[in-house]
């Protein structure tokens, strides 16, 4: 009986946690979306400003998140599959830039594109990265491809290479057994990567600020603007936003849950 | 014909040796040994997975050892079938058709084919991971099989199967085999399946091949200690089963071999040496099979010594006895002796 109790007092703390965290969460984002009336944040979010922070946002987030998906494959593959001097070196560095703070990467970037003579070389052939979207860009994925790297390398390593191996004996070259077999069986795990990575794509905001500043309809993404509007007193405009930001980011939750590769990657 | 020379692998945990093999054509060929033999690495190297360390290999006088899979024209199939999940069943086993660019009324033609061939023709819309077992390996067979390899590979192919599914599938595979007339190298643990299978058989055991022969050969004189020990055999003998009572009677030449597996007709039965007690005298028991004989020879393995006891039949029952019974005993060649053993300890197959 007192076993019973002990136990019911348990669970009553651990329940009451658990509600109190999500009542915080729930009535943070409330109290961002309920902070102006619905006619103003239909008026913020249709107003010129918004509506190409959205645009650009949208624009480097897919942009940054195809680079990724573009390095990580043969990367994540690689590391996945061979053998090979300096591999377990090679690991650390891919995984470095998660731990590394946002800004301090975004310093190293504009460092690196701005100061040196290999980004001086890049901007003479019209590639300018300080101060433009392409520095938004880069940014991102600077700071996401160890997401999609690291989401990539599991899937390719749950699968067996004897598919592969099959494959090959079925009249498939290296290449091609890549192609029709592994990389369709990745496909769980492509889409959790490129779900993460273009959700914070999207909401990347230090790095980007270092390399490409925060310049009014020009590298005003949509974390940009709603820092810009903020330290500004356009309550409205950073409101709407942020708004933005948080549809998107449920979306992503949502979509990720559902189809989100962990439990089904073969 | 498939030619193997001095072939060494070494993948670290597992590693081939030196196996020279020589497989004729349209031969079924078992490769029997223990886990991590380096069976399924032997099967690897001969389809060309893996880049070979030295030794060469030659498929109809031709010398194969350093062309790709693709071009070897040698089909493979693993314990764990790996279908490819994403497509149904009829695309894996079009699938090397397709790399062949072959065309797709072709391709449907030779896939209902193979799929009436190995049963599985109301399968064909299905997804592979909604199958069972028996019904995935068939695929997996027909998929290697639409190539119409030179040679084909299988890696434990019925290890992942149940009973009863492993023995409708080992008909199969000699269906399929006197069909088709493919040259089959099957890799197993199962002495039964070397048995019943293998026109003739390897014997393997960390990387080396430890024995070629029909397997009658193989079992009935274990070149090795170790063959010996693995194969837990000396003791097989045909016979005619008659079934009766809950109890099987075999007719063995003569004597009648009771056992508990019910199983009629023409059967194999095995008996493990270890399994059989030997007695100067006869002894009552609850043990339904004893046998009066002559001790025909006595081999000394160390510890173990092997006595072979003719009781009046083809072939002699061996015996397993440690050192100290046997000087306890004081058995001679030529002594008289009593075997016994269970019915439970009769193996029938």
């Amino acid at each position: 009986m007192l076993k019973k109790l002990k136990r019911s007092k348990i669970k009553i703390i651990t329940v009451l946690s658990s509600l109190f965290l999500a009542a915080f969460i729930l009535v943070l984002i409330i109290c961002v979306v309920t902070h102006t009336t619905l006619p103003a944040l239909i008026t913020s979010i249709l107003s010129e400003e918004i509506q190409f922070a959205i645009k650009l946002s949208l624009t480097t987030a897919v942009v940054s998140t195809v680079m990724c998906i573009g390095i990580s494959i043969p990367a994540a593959y690689a590391l996945a599959r061979y053998d090979f001097f300096g591999k377990s070196v090679v690991n650390t560095i891919l995984d470095a830039p998660l731990a590394l703070p946002p800004l301090v990467a975004g310093v190293g970037l504009l460092i690196l594109f701005g100061t040196t003579s290999f980004g001086r070389g890049l901007a003479d052939a019209g590639l300018t990265f300080v101060f433009t979207p392409l520095g938004i860009i880069i940014a991102q994925f600077f700071v996401n491809v160890p997401f999609m790297f690291r989401i990539l390398r599991g899937t390719f390593q749950s699968i067996n290479p004897r598919y592969e191996h099959v494959a090959e004996t079925l009249g498939c070259t290296e290449a091609q057994a890549f192609w029709r077999v592994t990389l369709p069986m990745s496909k769980n795990g492509l889409l959790a990567g490129s779900i993460i990575t273009w959700s914070k794509g999207i909401g990347e905001f230090g790095a980007a600020l270092m390399v490409a500043g925060a310049t009014r309809m020009k590298t005003e993404t949509l974390p940009i603007s709603l820092y810009l509007n903020m330290s500004c007193g356009e309550l409205n405009l950073a409101i709407a936003a942020a708004t933005i930001l948080i549809i998107i980011s449920l979306i992503s939750l949502f979509v990720f849950e559902r189809y989100g590769g962990f439990t089904r990657v073969f | 014909m498939i030619r193997i020379e001095h072939l060494s692998k070494d993948l670290g945990e597992f590693f081939l040796q030196d196996v020279t093999l020589d497989i004729k054509n349209g031969e079924y060929f078992m490769v029997l040994g223990p886990t991590g033999a380096g069976k399924t690495i032997l099967l690897e190297t001969i389809a060309g997975i893996y880049r070979v360390d030295s030794g060469r290999i030659f498929l109809d006088e031709q010398d194969i050892t350093d062309i790709p899979p693709r071009e070897r024209n040698i089909g493979m199939v693993y314990q764990d079938y790996t279908l490819f999940p994403f497509l149904t069943v009829e695309e894996n086993i079009g699938f090397g058709l397709k790399s062949r660019k072959v065309s797709k009324r072709e391709i449907k033609r030779r896939v209902d084919e193979l799929a009436n061939l190995m049963g599985v023709f109301h399968l064909l819309h299905r997804c592979p991971g909604t199958l069972s077992g028996g019904e995935q390996q068939r695929i997996a067979i027909a998929r290697a099989l639409i190539m119409e390899p030179k040679v084909l590979l299988l890696d434990e192919p019925l290890s992942a199967l149940d009973t009863q599914t492993t023995e409708r599938l080992r008909q199969e595979l000699k269906n399929v085999h006197s069909i088709t007339n493919t040259t089959i190298i099957h890799v197993t643990h199962s002495f039964e399946e070397a048995f019943l299978l293998g026109s003739r058989m390897a014997v393997m055991d960390k990387g080396e091949i430890v024995q070629v022969g029909t397997p009658n050969e193989v079992f009935r004189k274990p070149e090795s200690e170790f063959a010996a020990e693995f194969l837990g055999v000396g003791n097989l003998f045909q016979g005619e089963s008659r079934v009766d009572n809950d109890i099987a009677c075999i007719d063995v030449d003569g004597i009648n071999i009771v056992s508990a597996t019910l199983k009629p007709g023409t059967v194999h039965v095995s008996i493990r040496p270890e399994d059989i007690l030997v007695s100067t005298k006869q002894i009552v028991s609850s043990a339904r099979n004893s046998f009066k004989g002559k001790i025909a020879s006595i081999v000394d393995a160390g510890t173990i010594l092997r006595i072979a006891v003719d009781v009046g039949i083809d072939n002699p029952f061996i015996v397993a006895i440690t050192r100290q019974s046997f000087d306890e005993m004081n058995l001679k060649t030529g002594g008289e002796v009593y075997i016994t053993f269970k019915a439970s300890a009769v193996h029938v197959f």
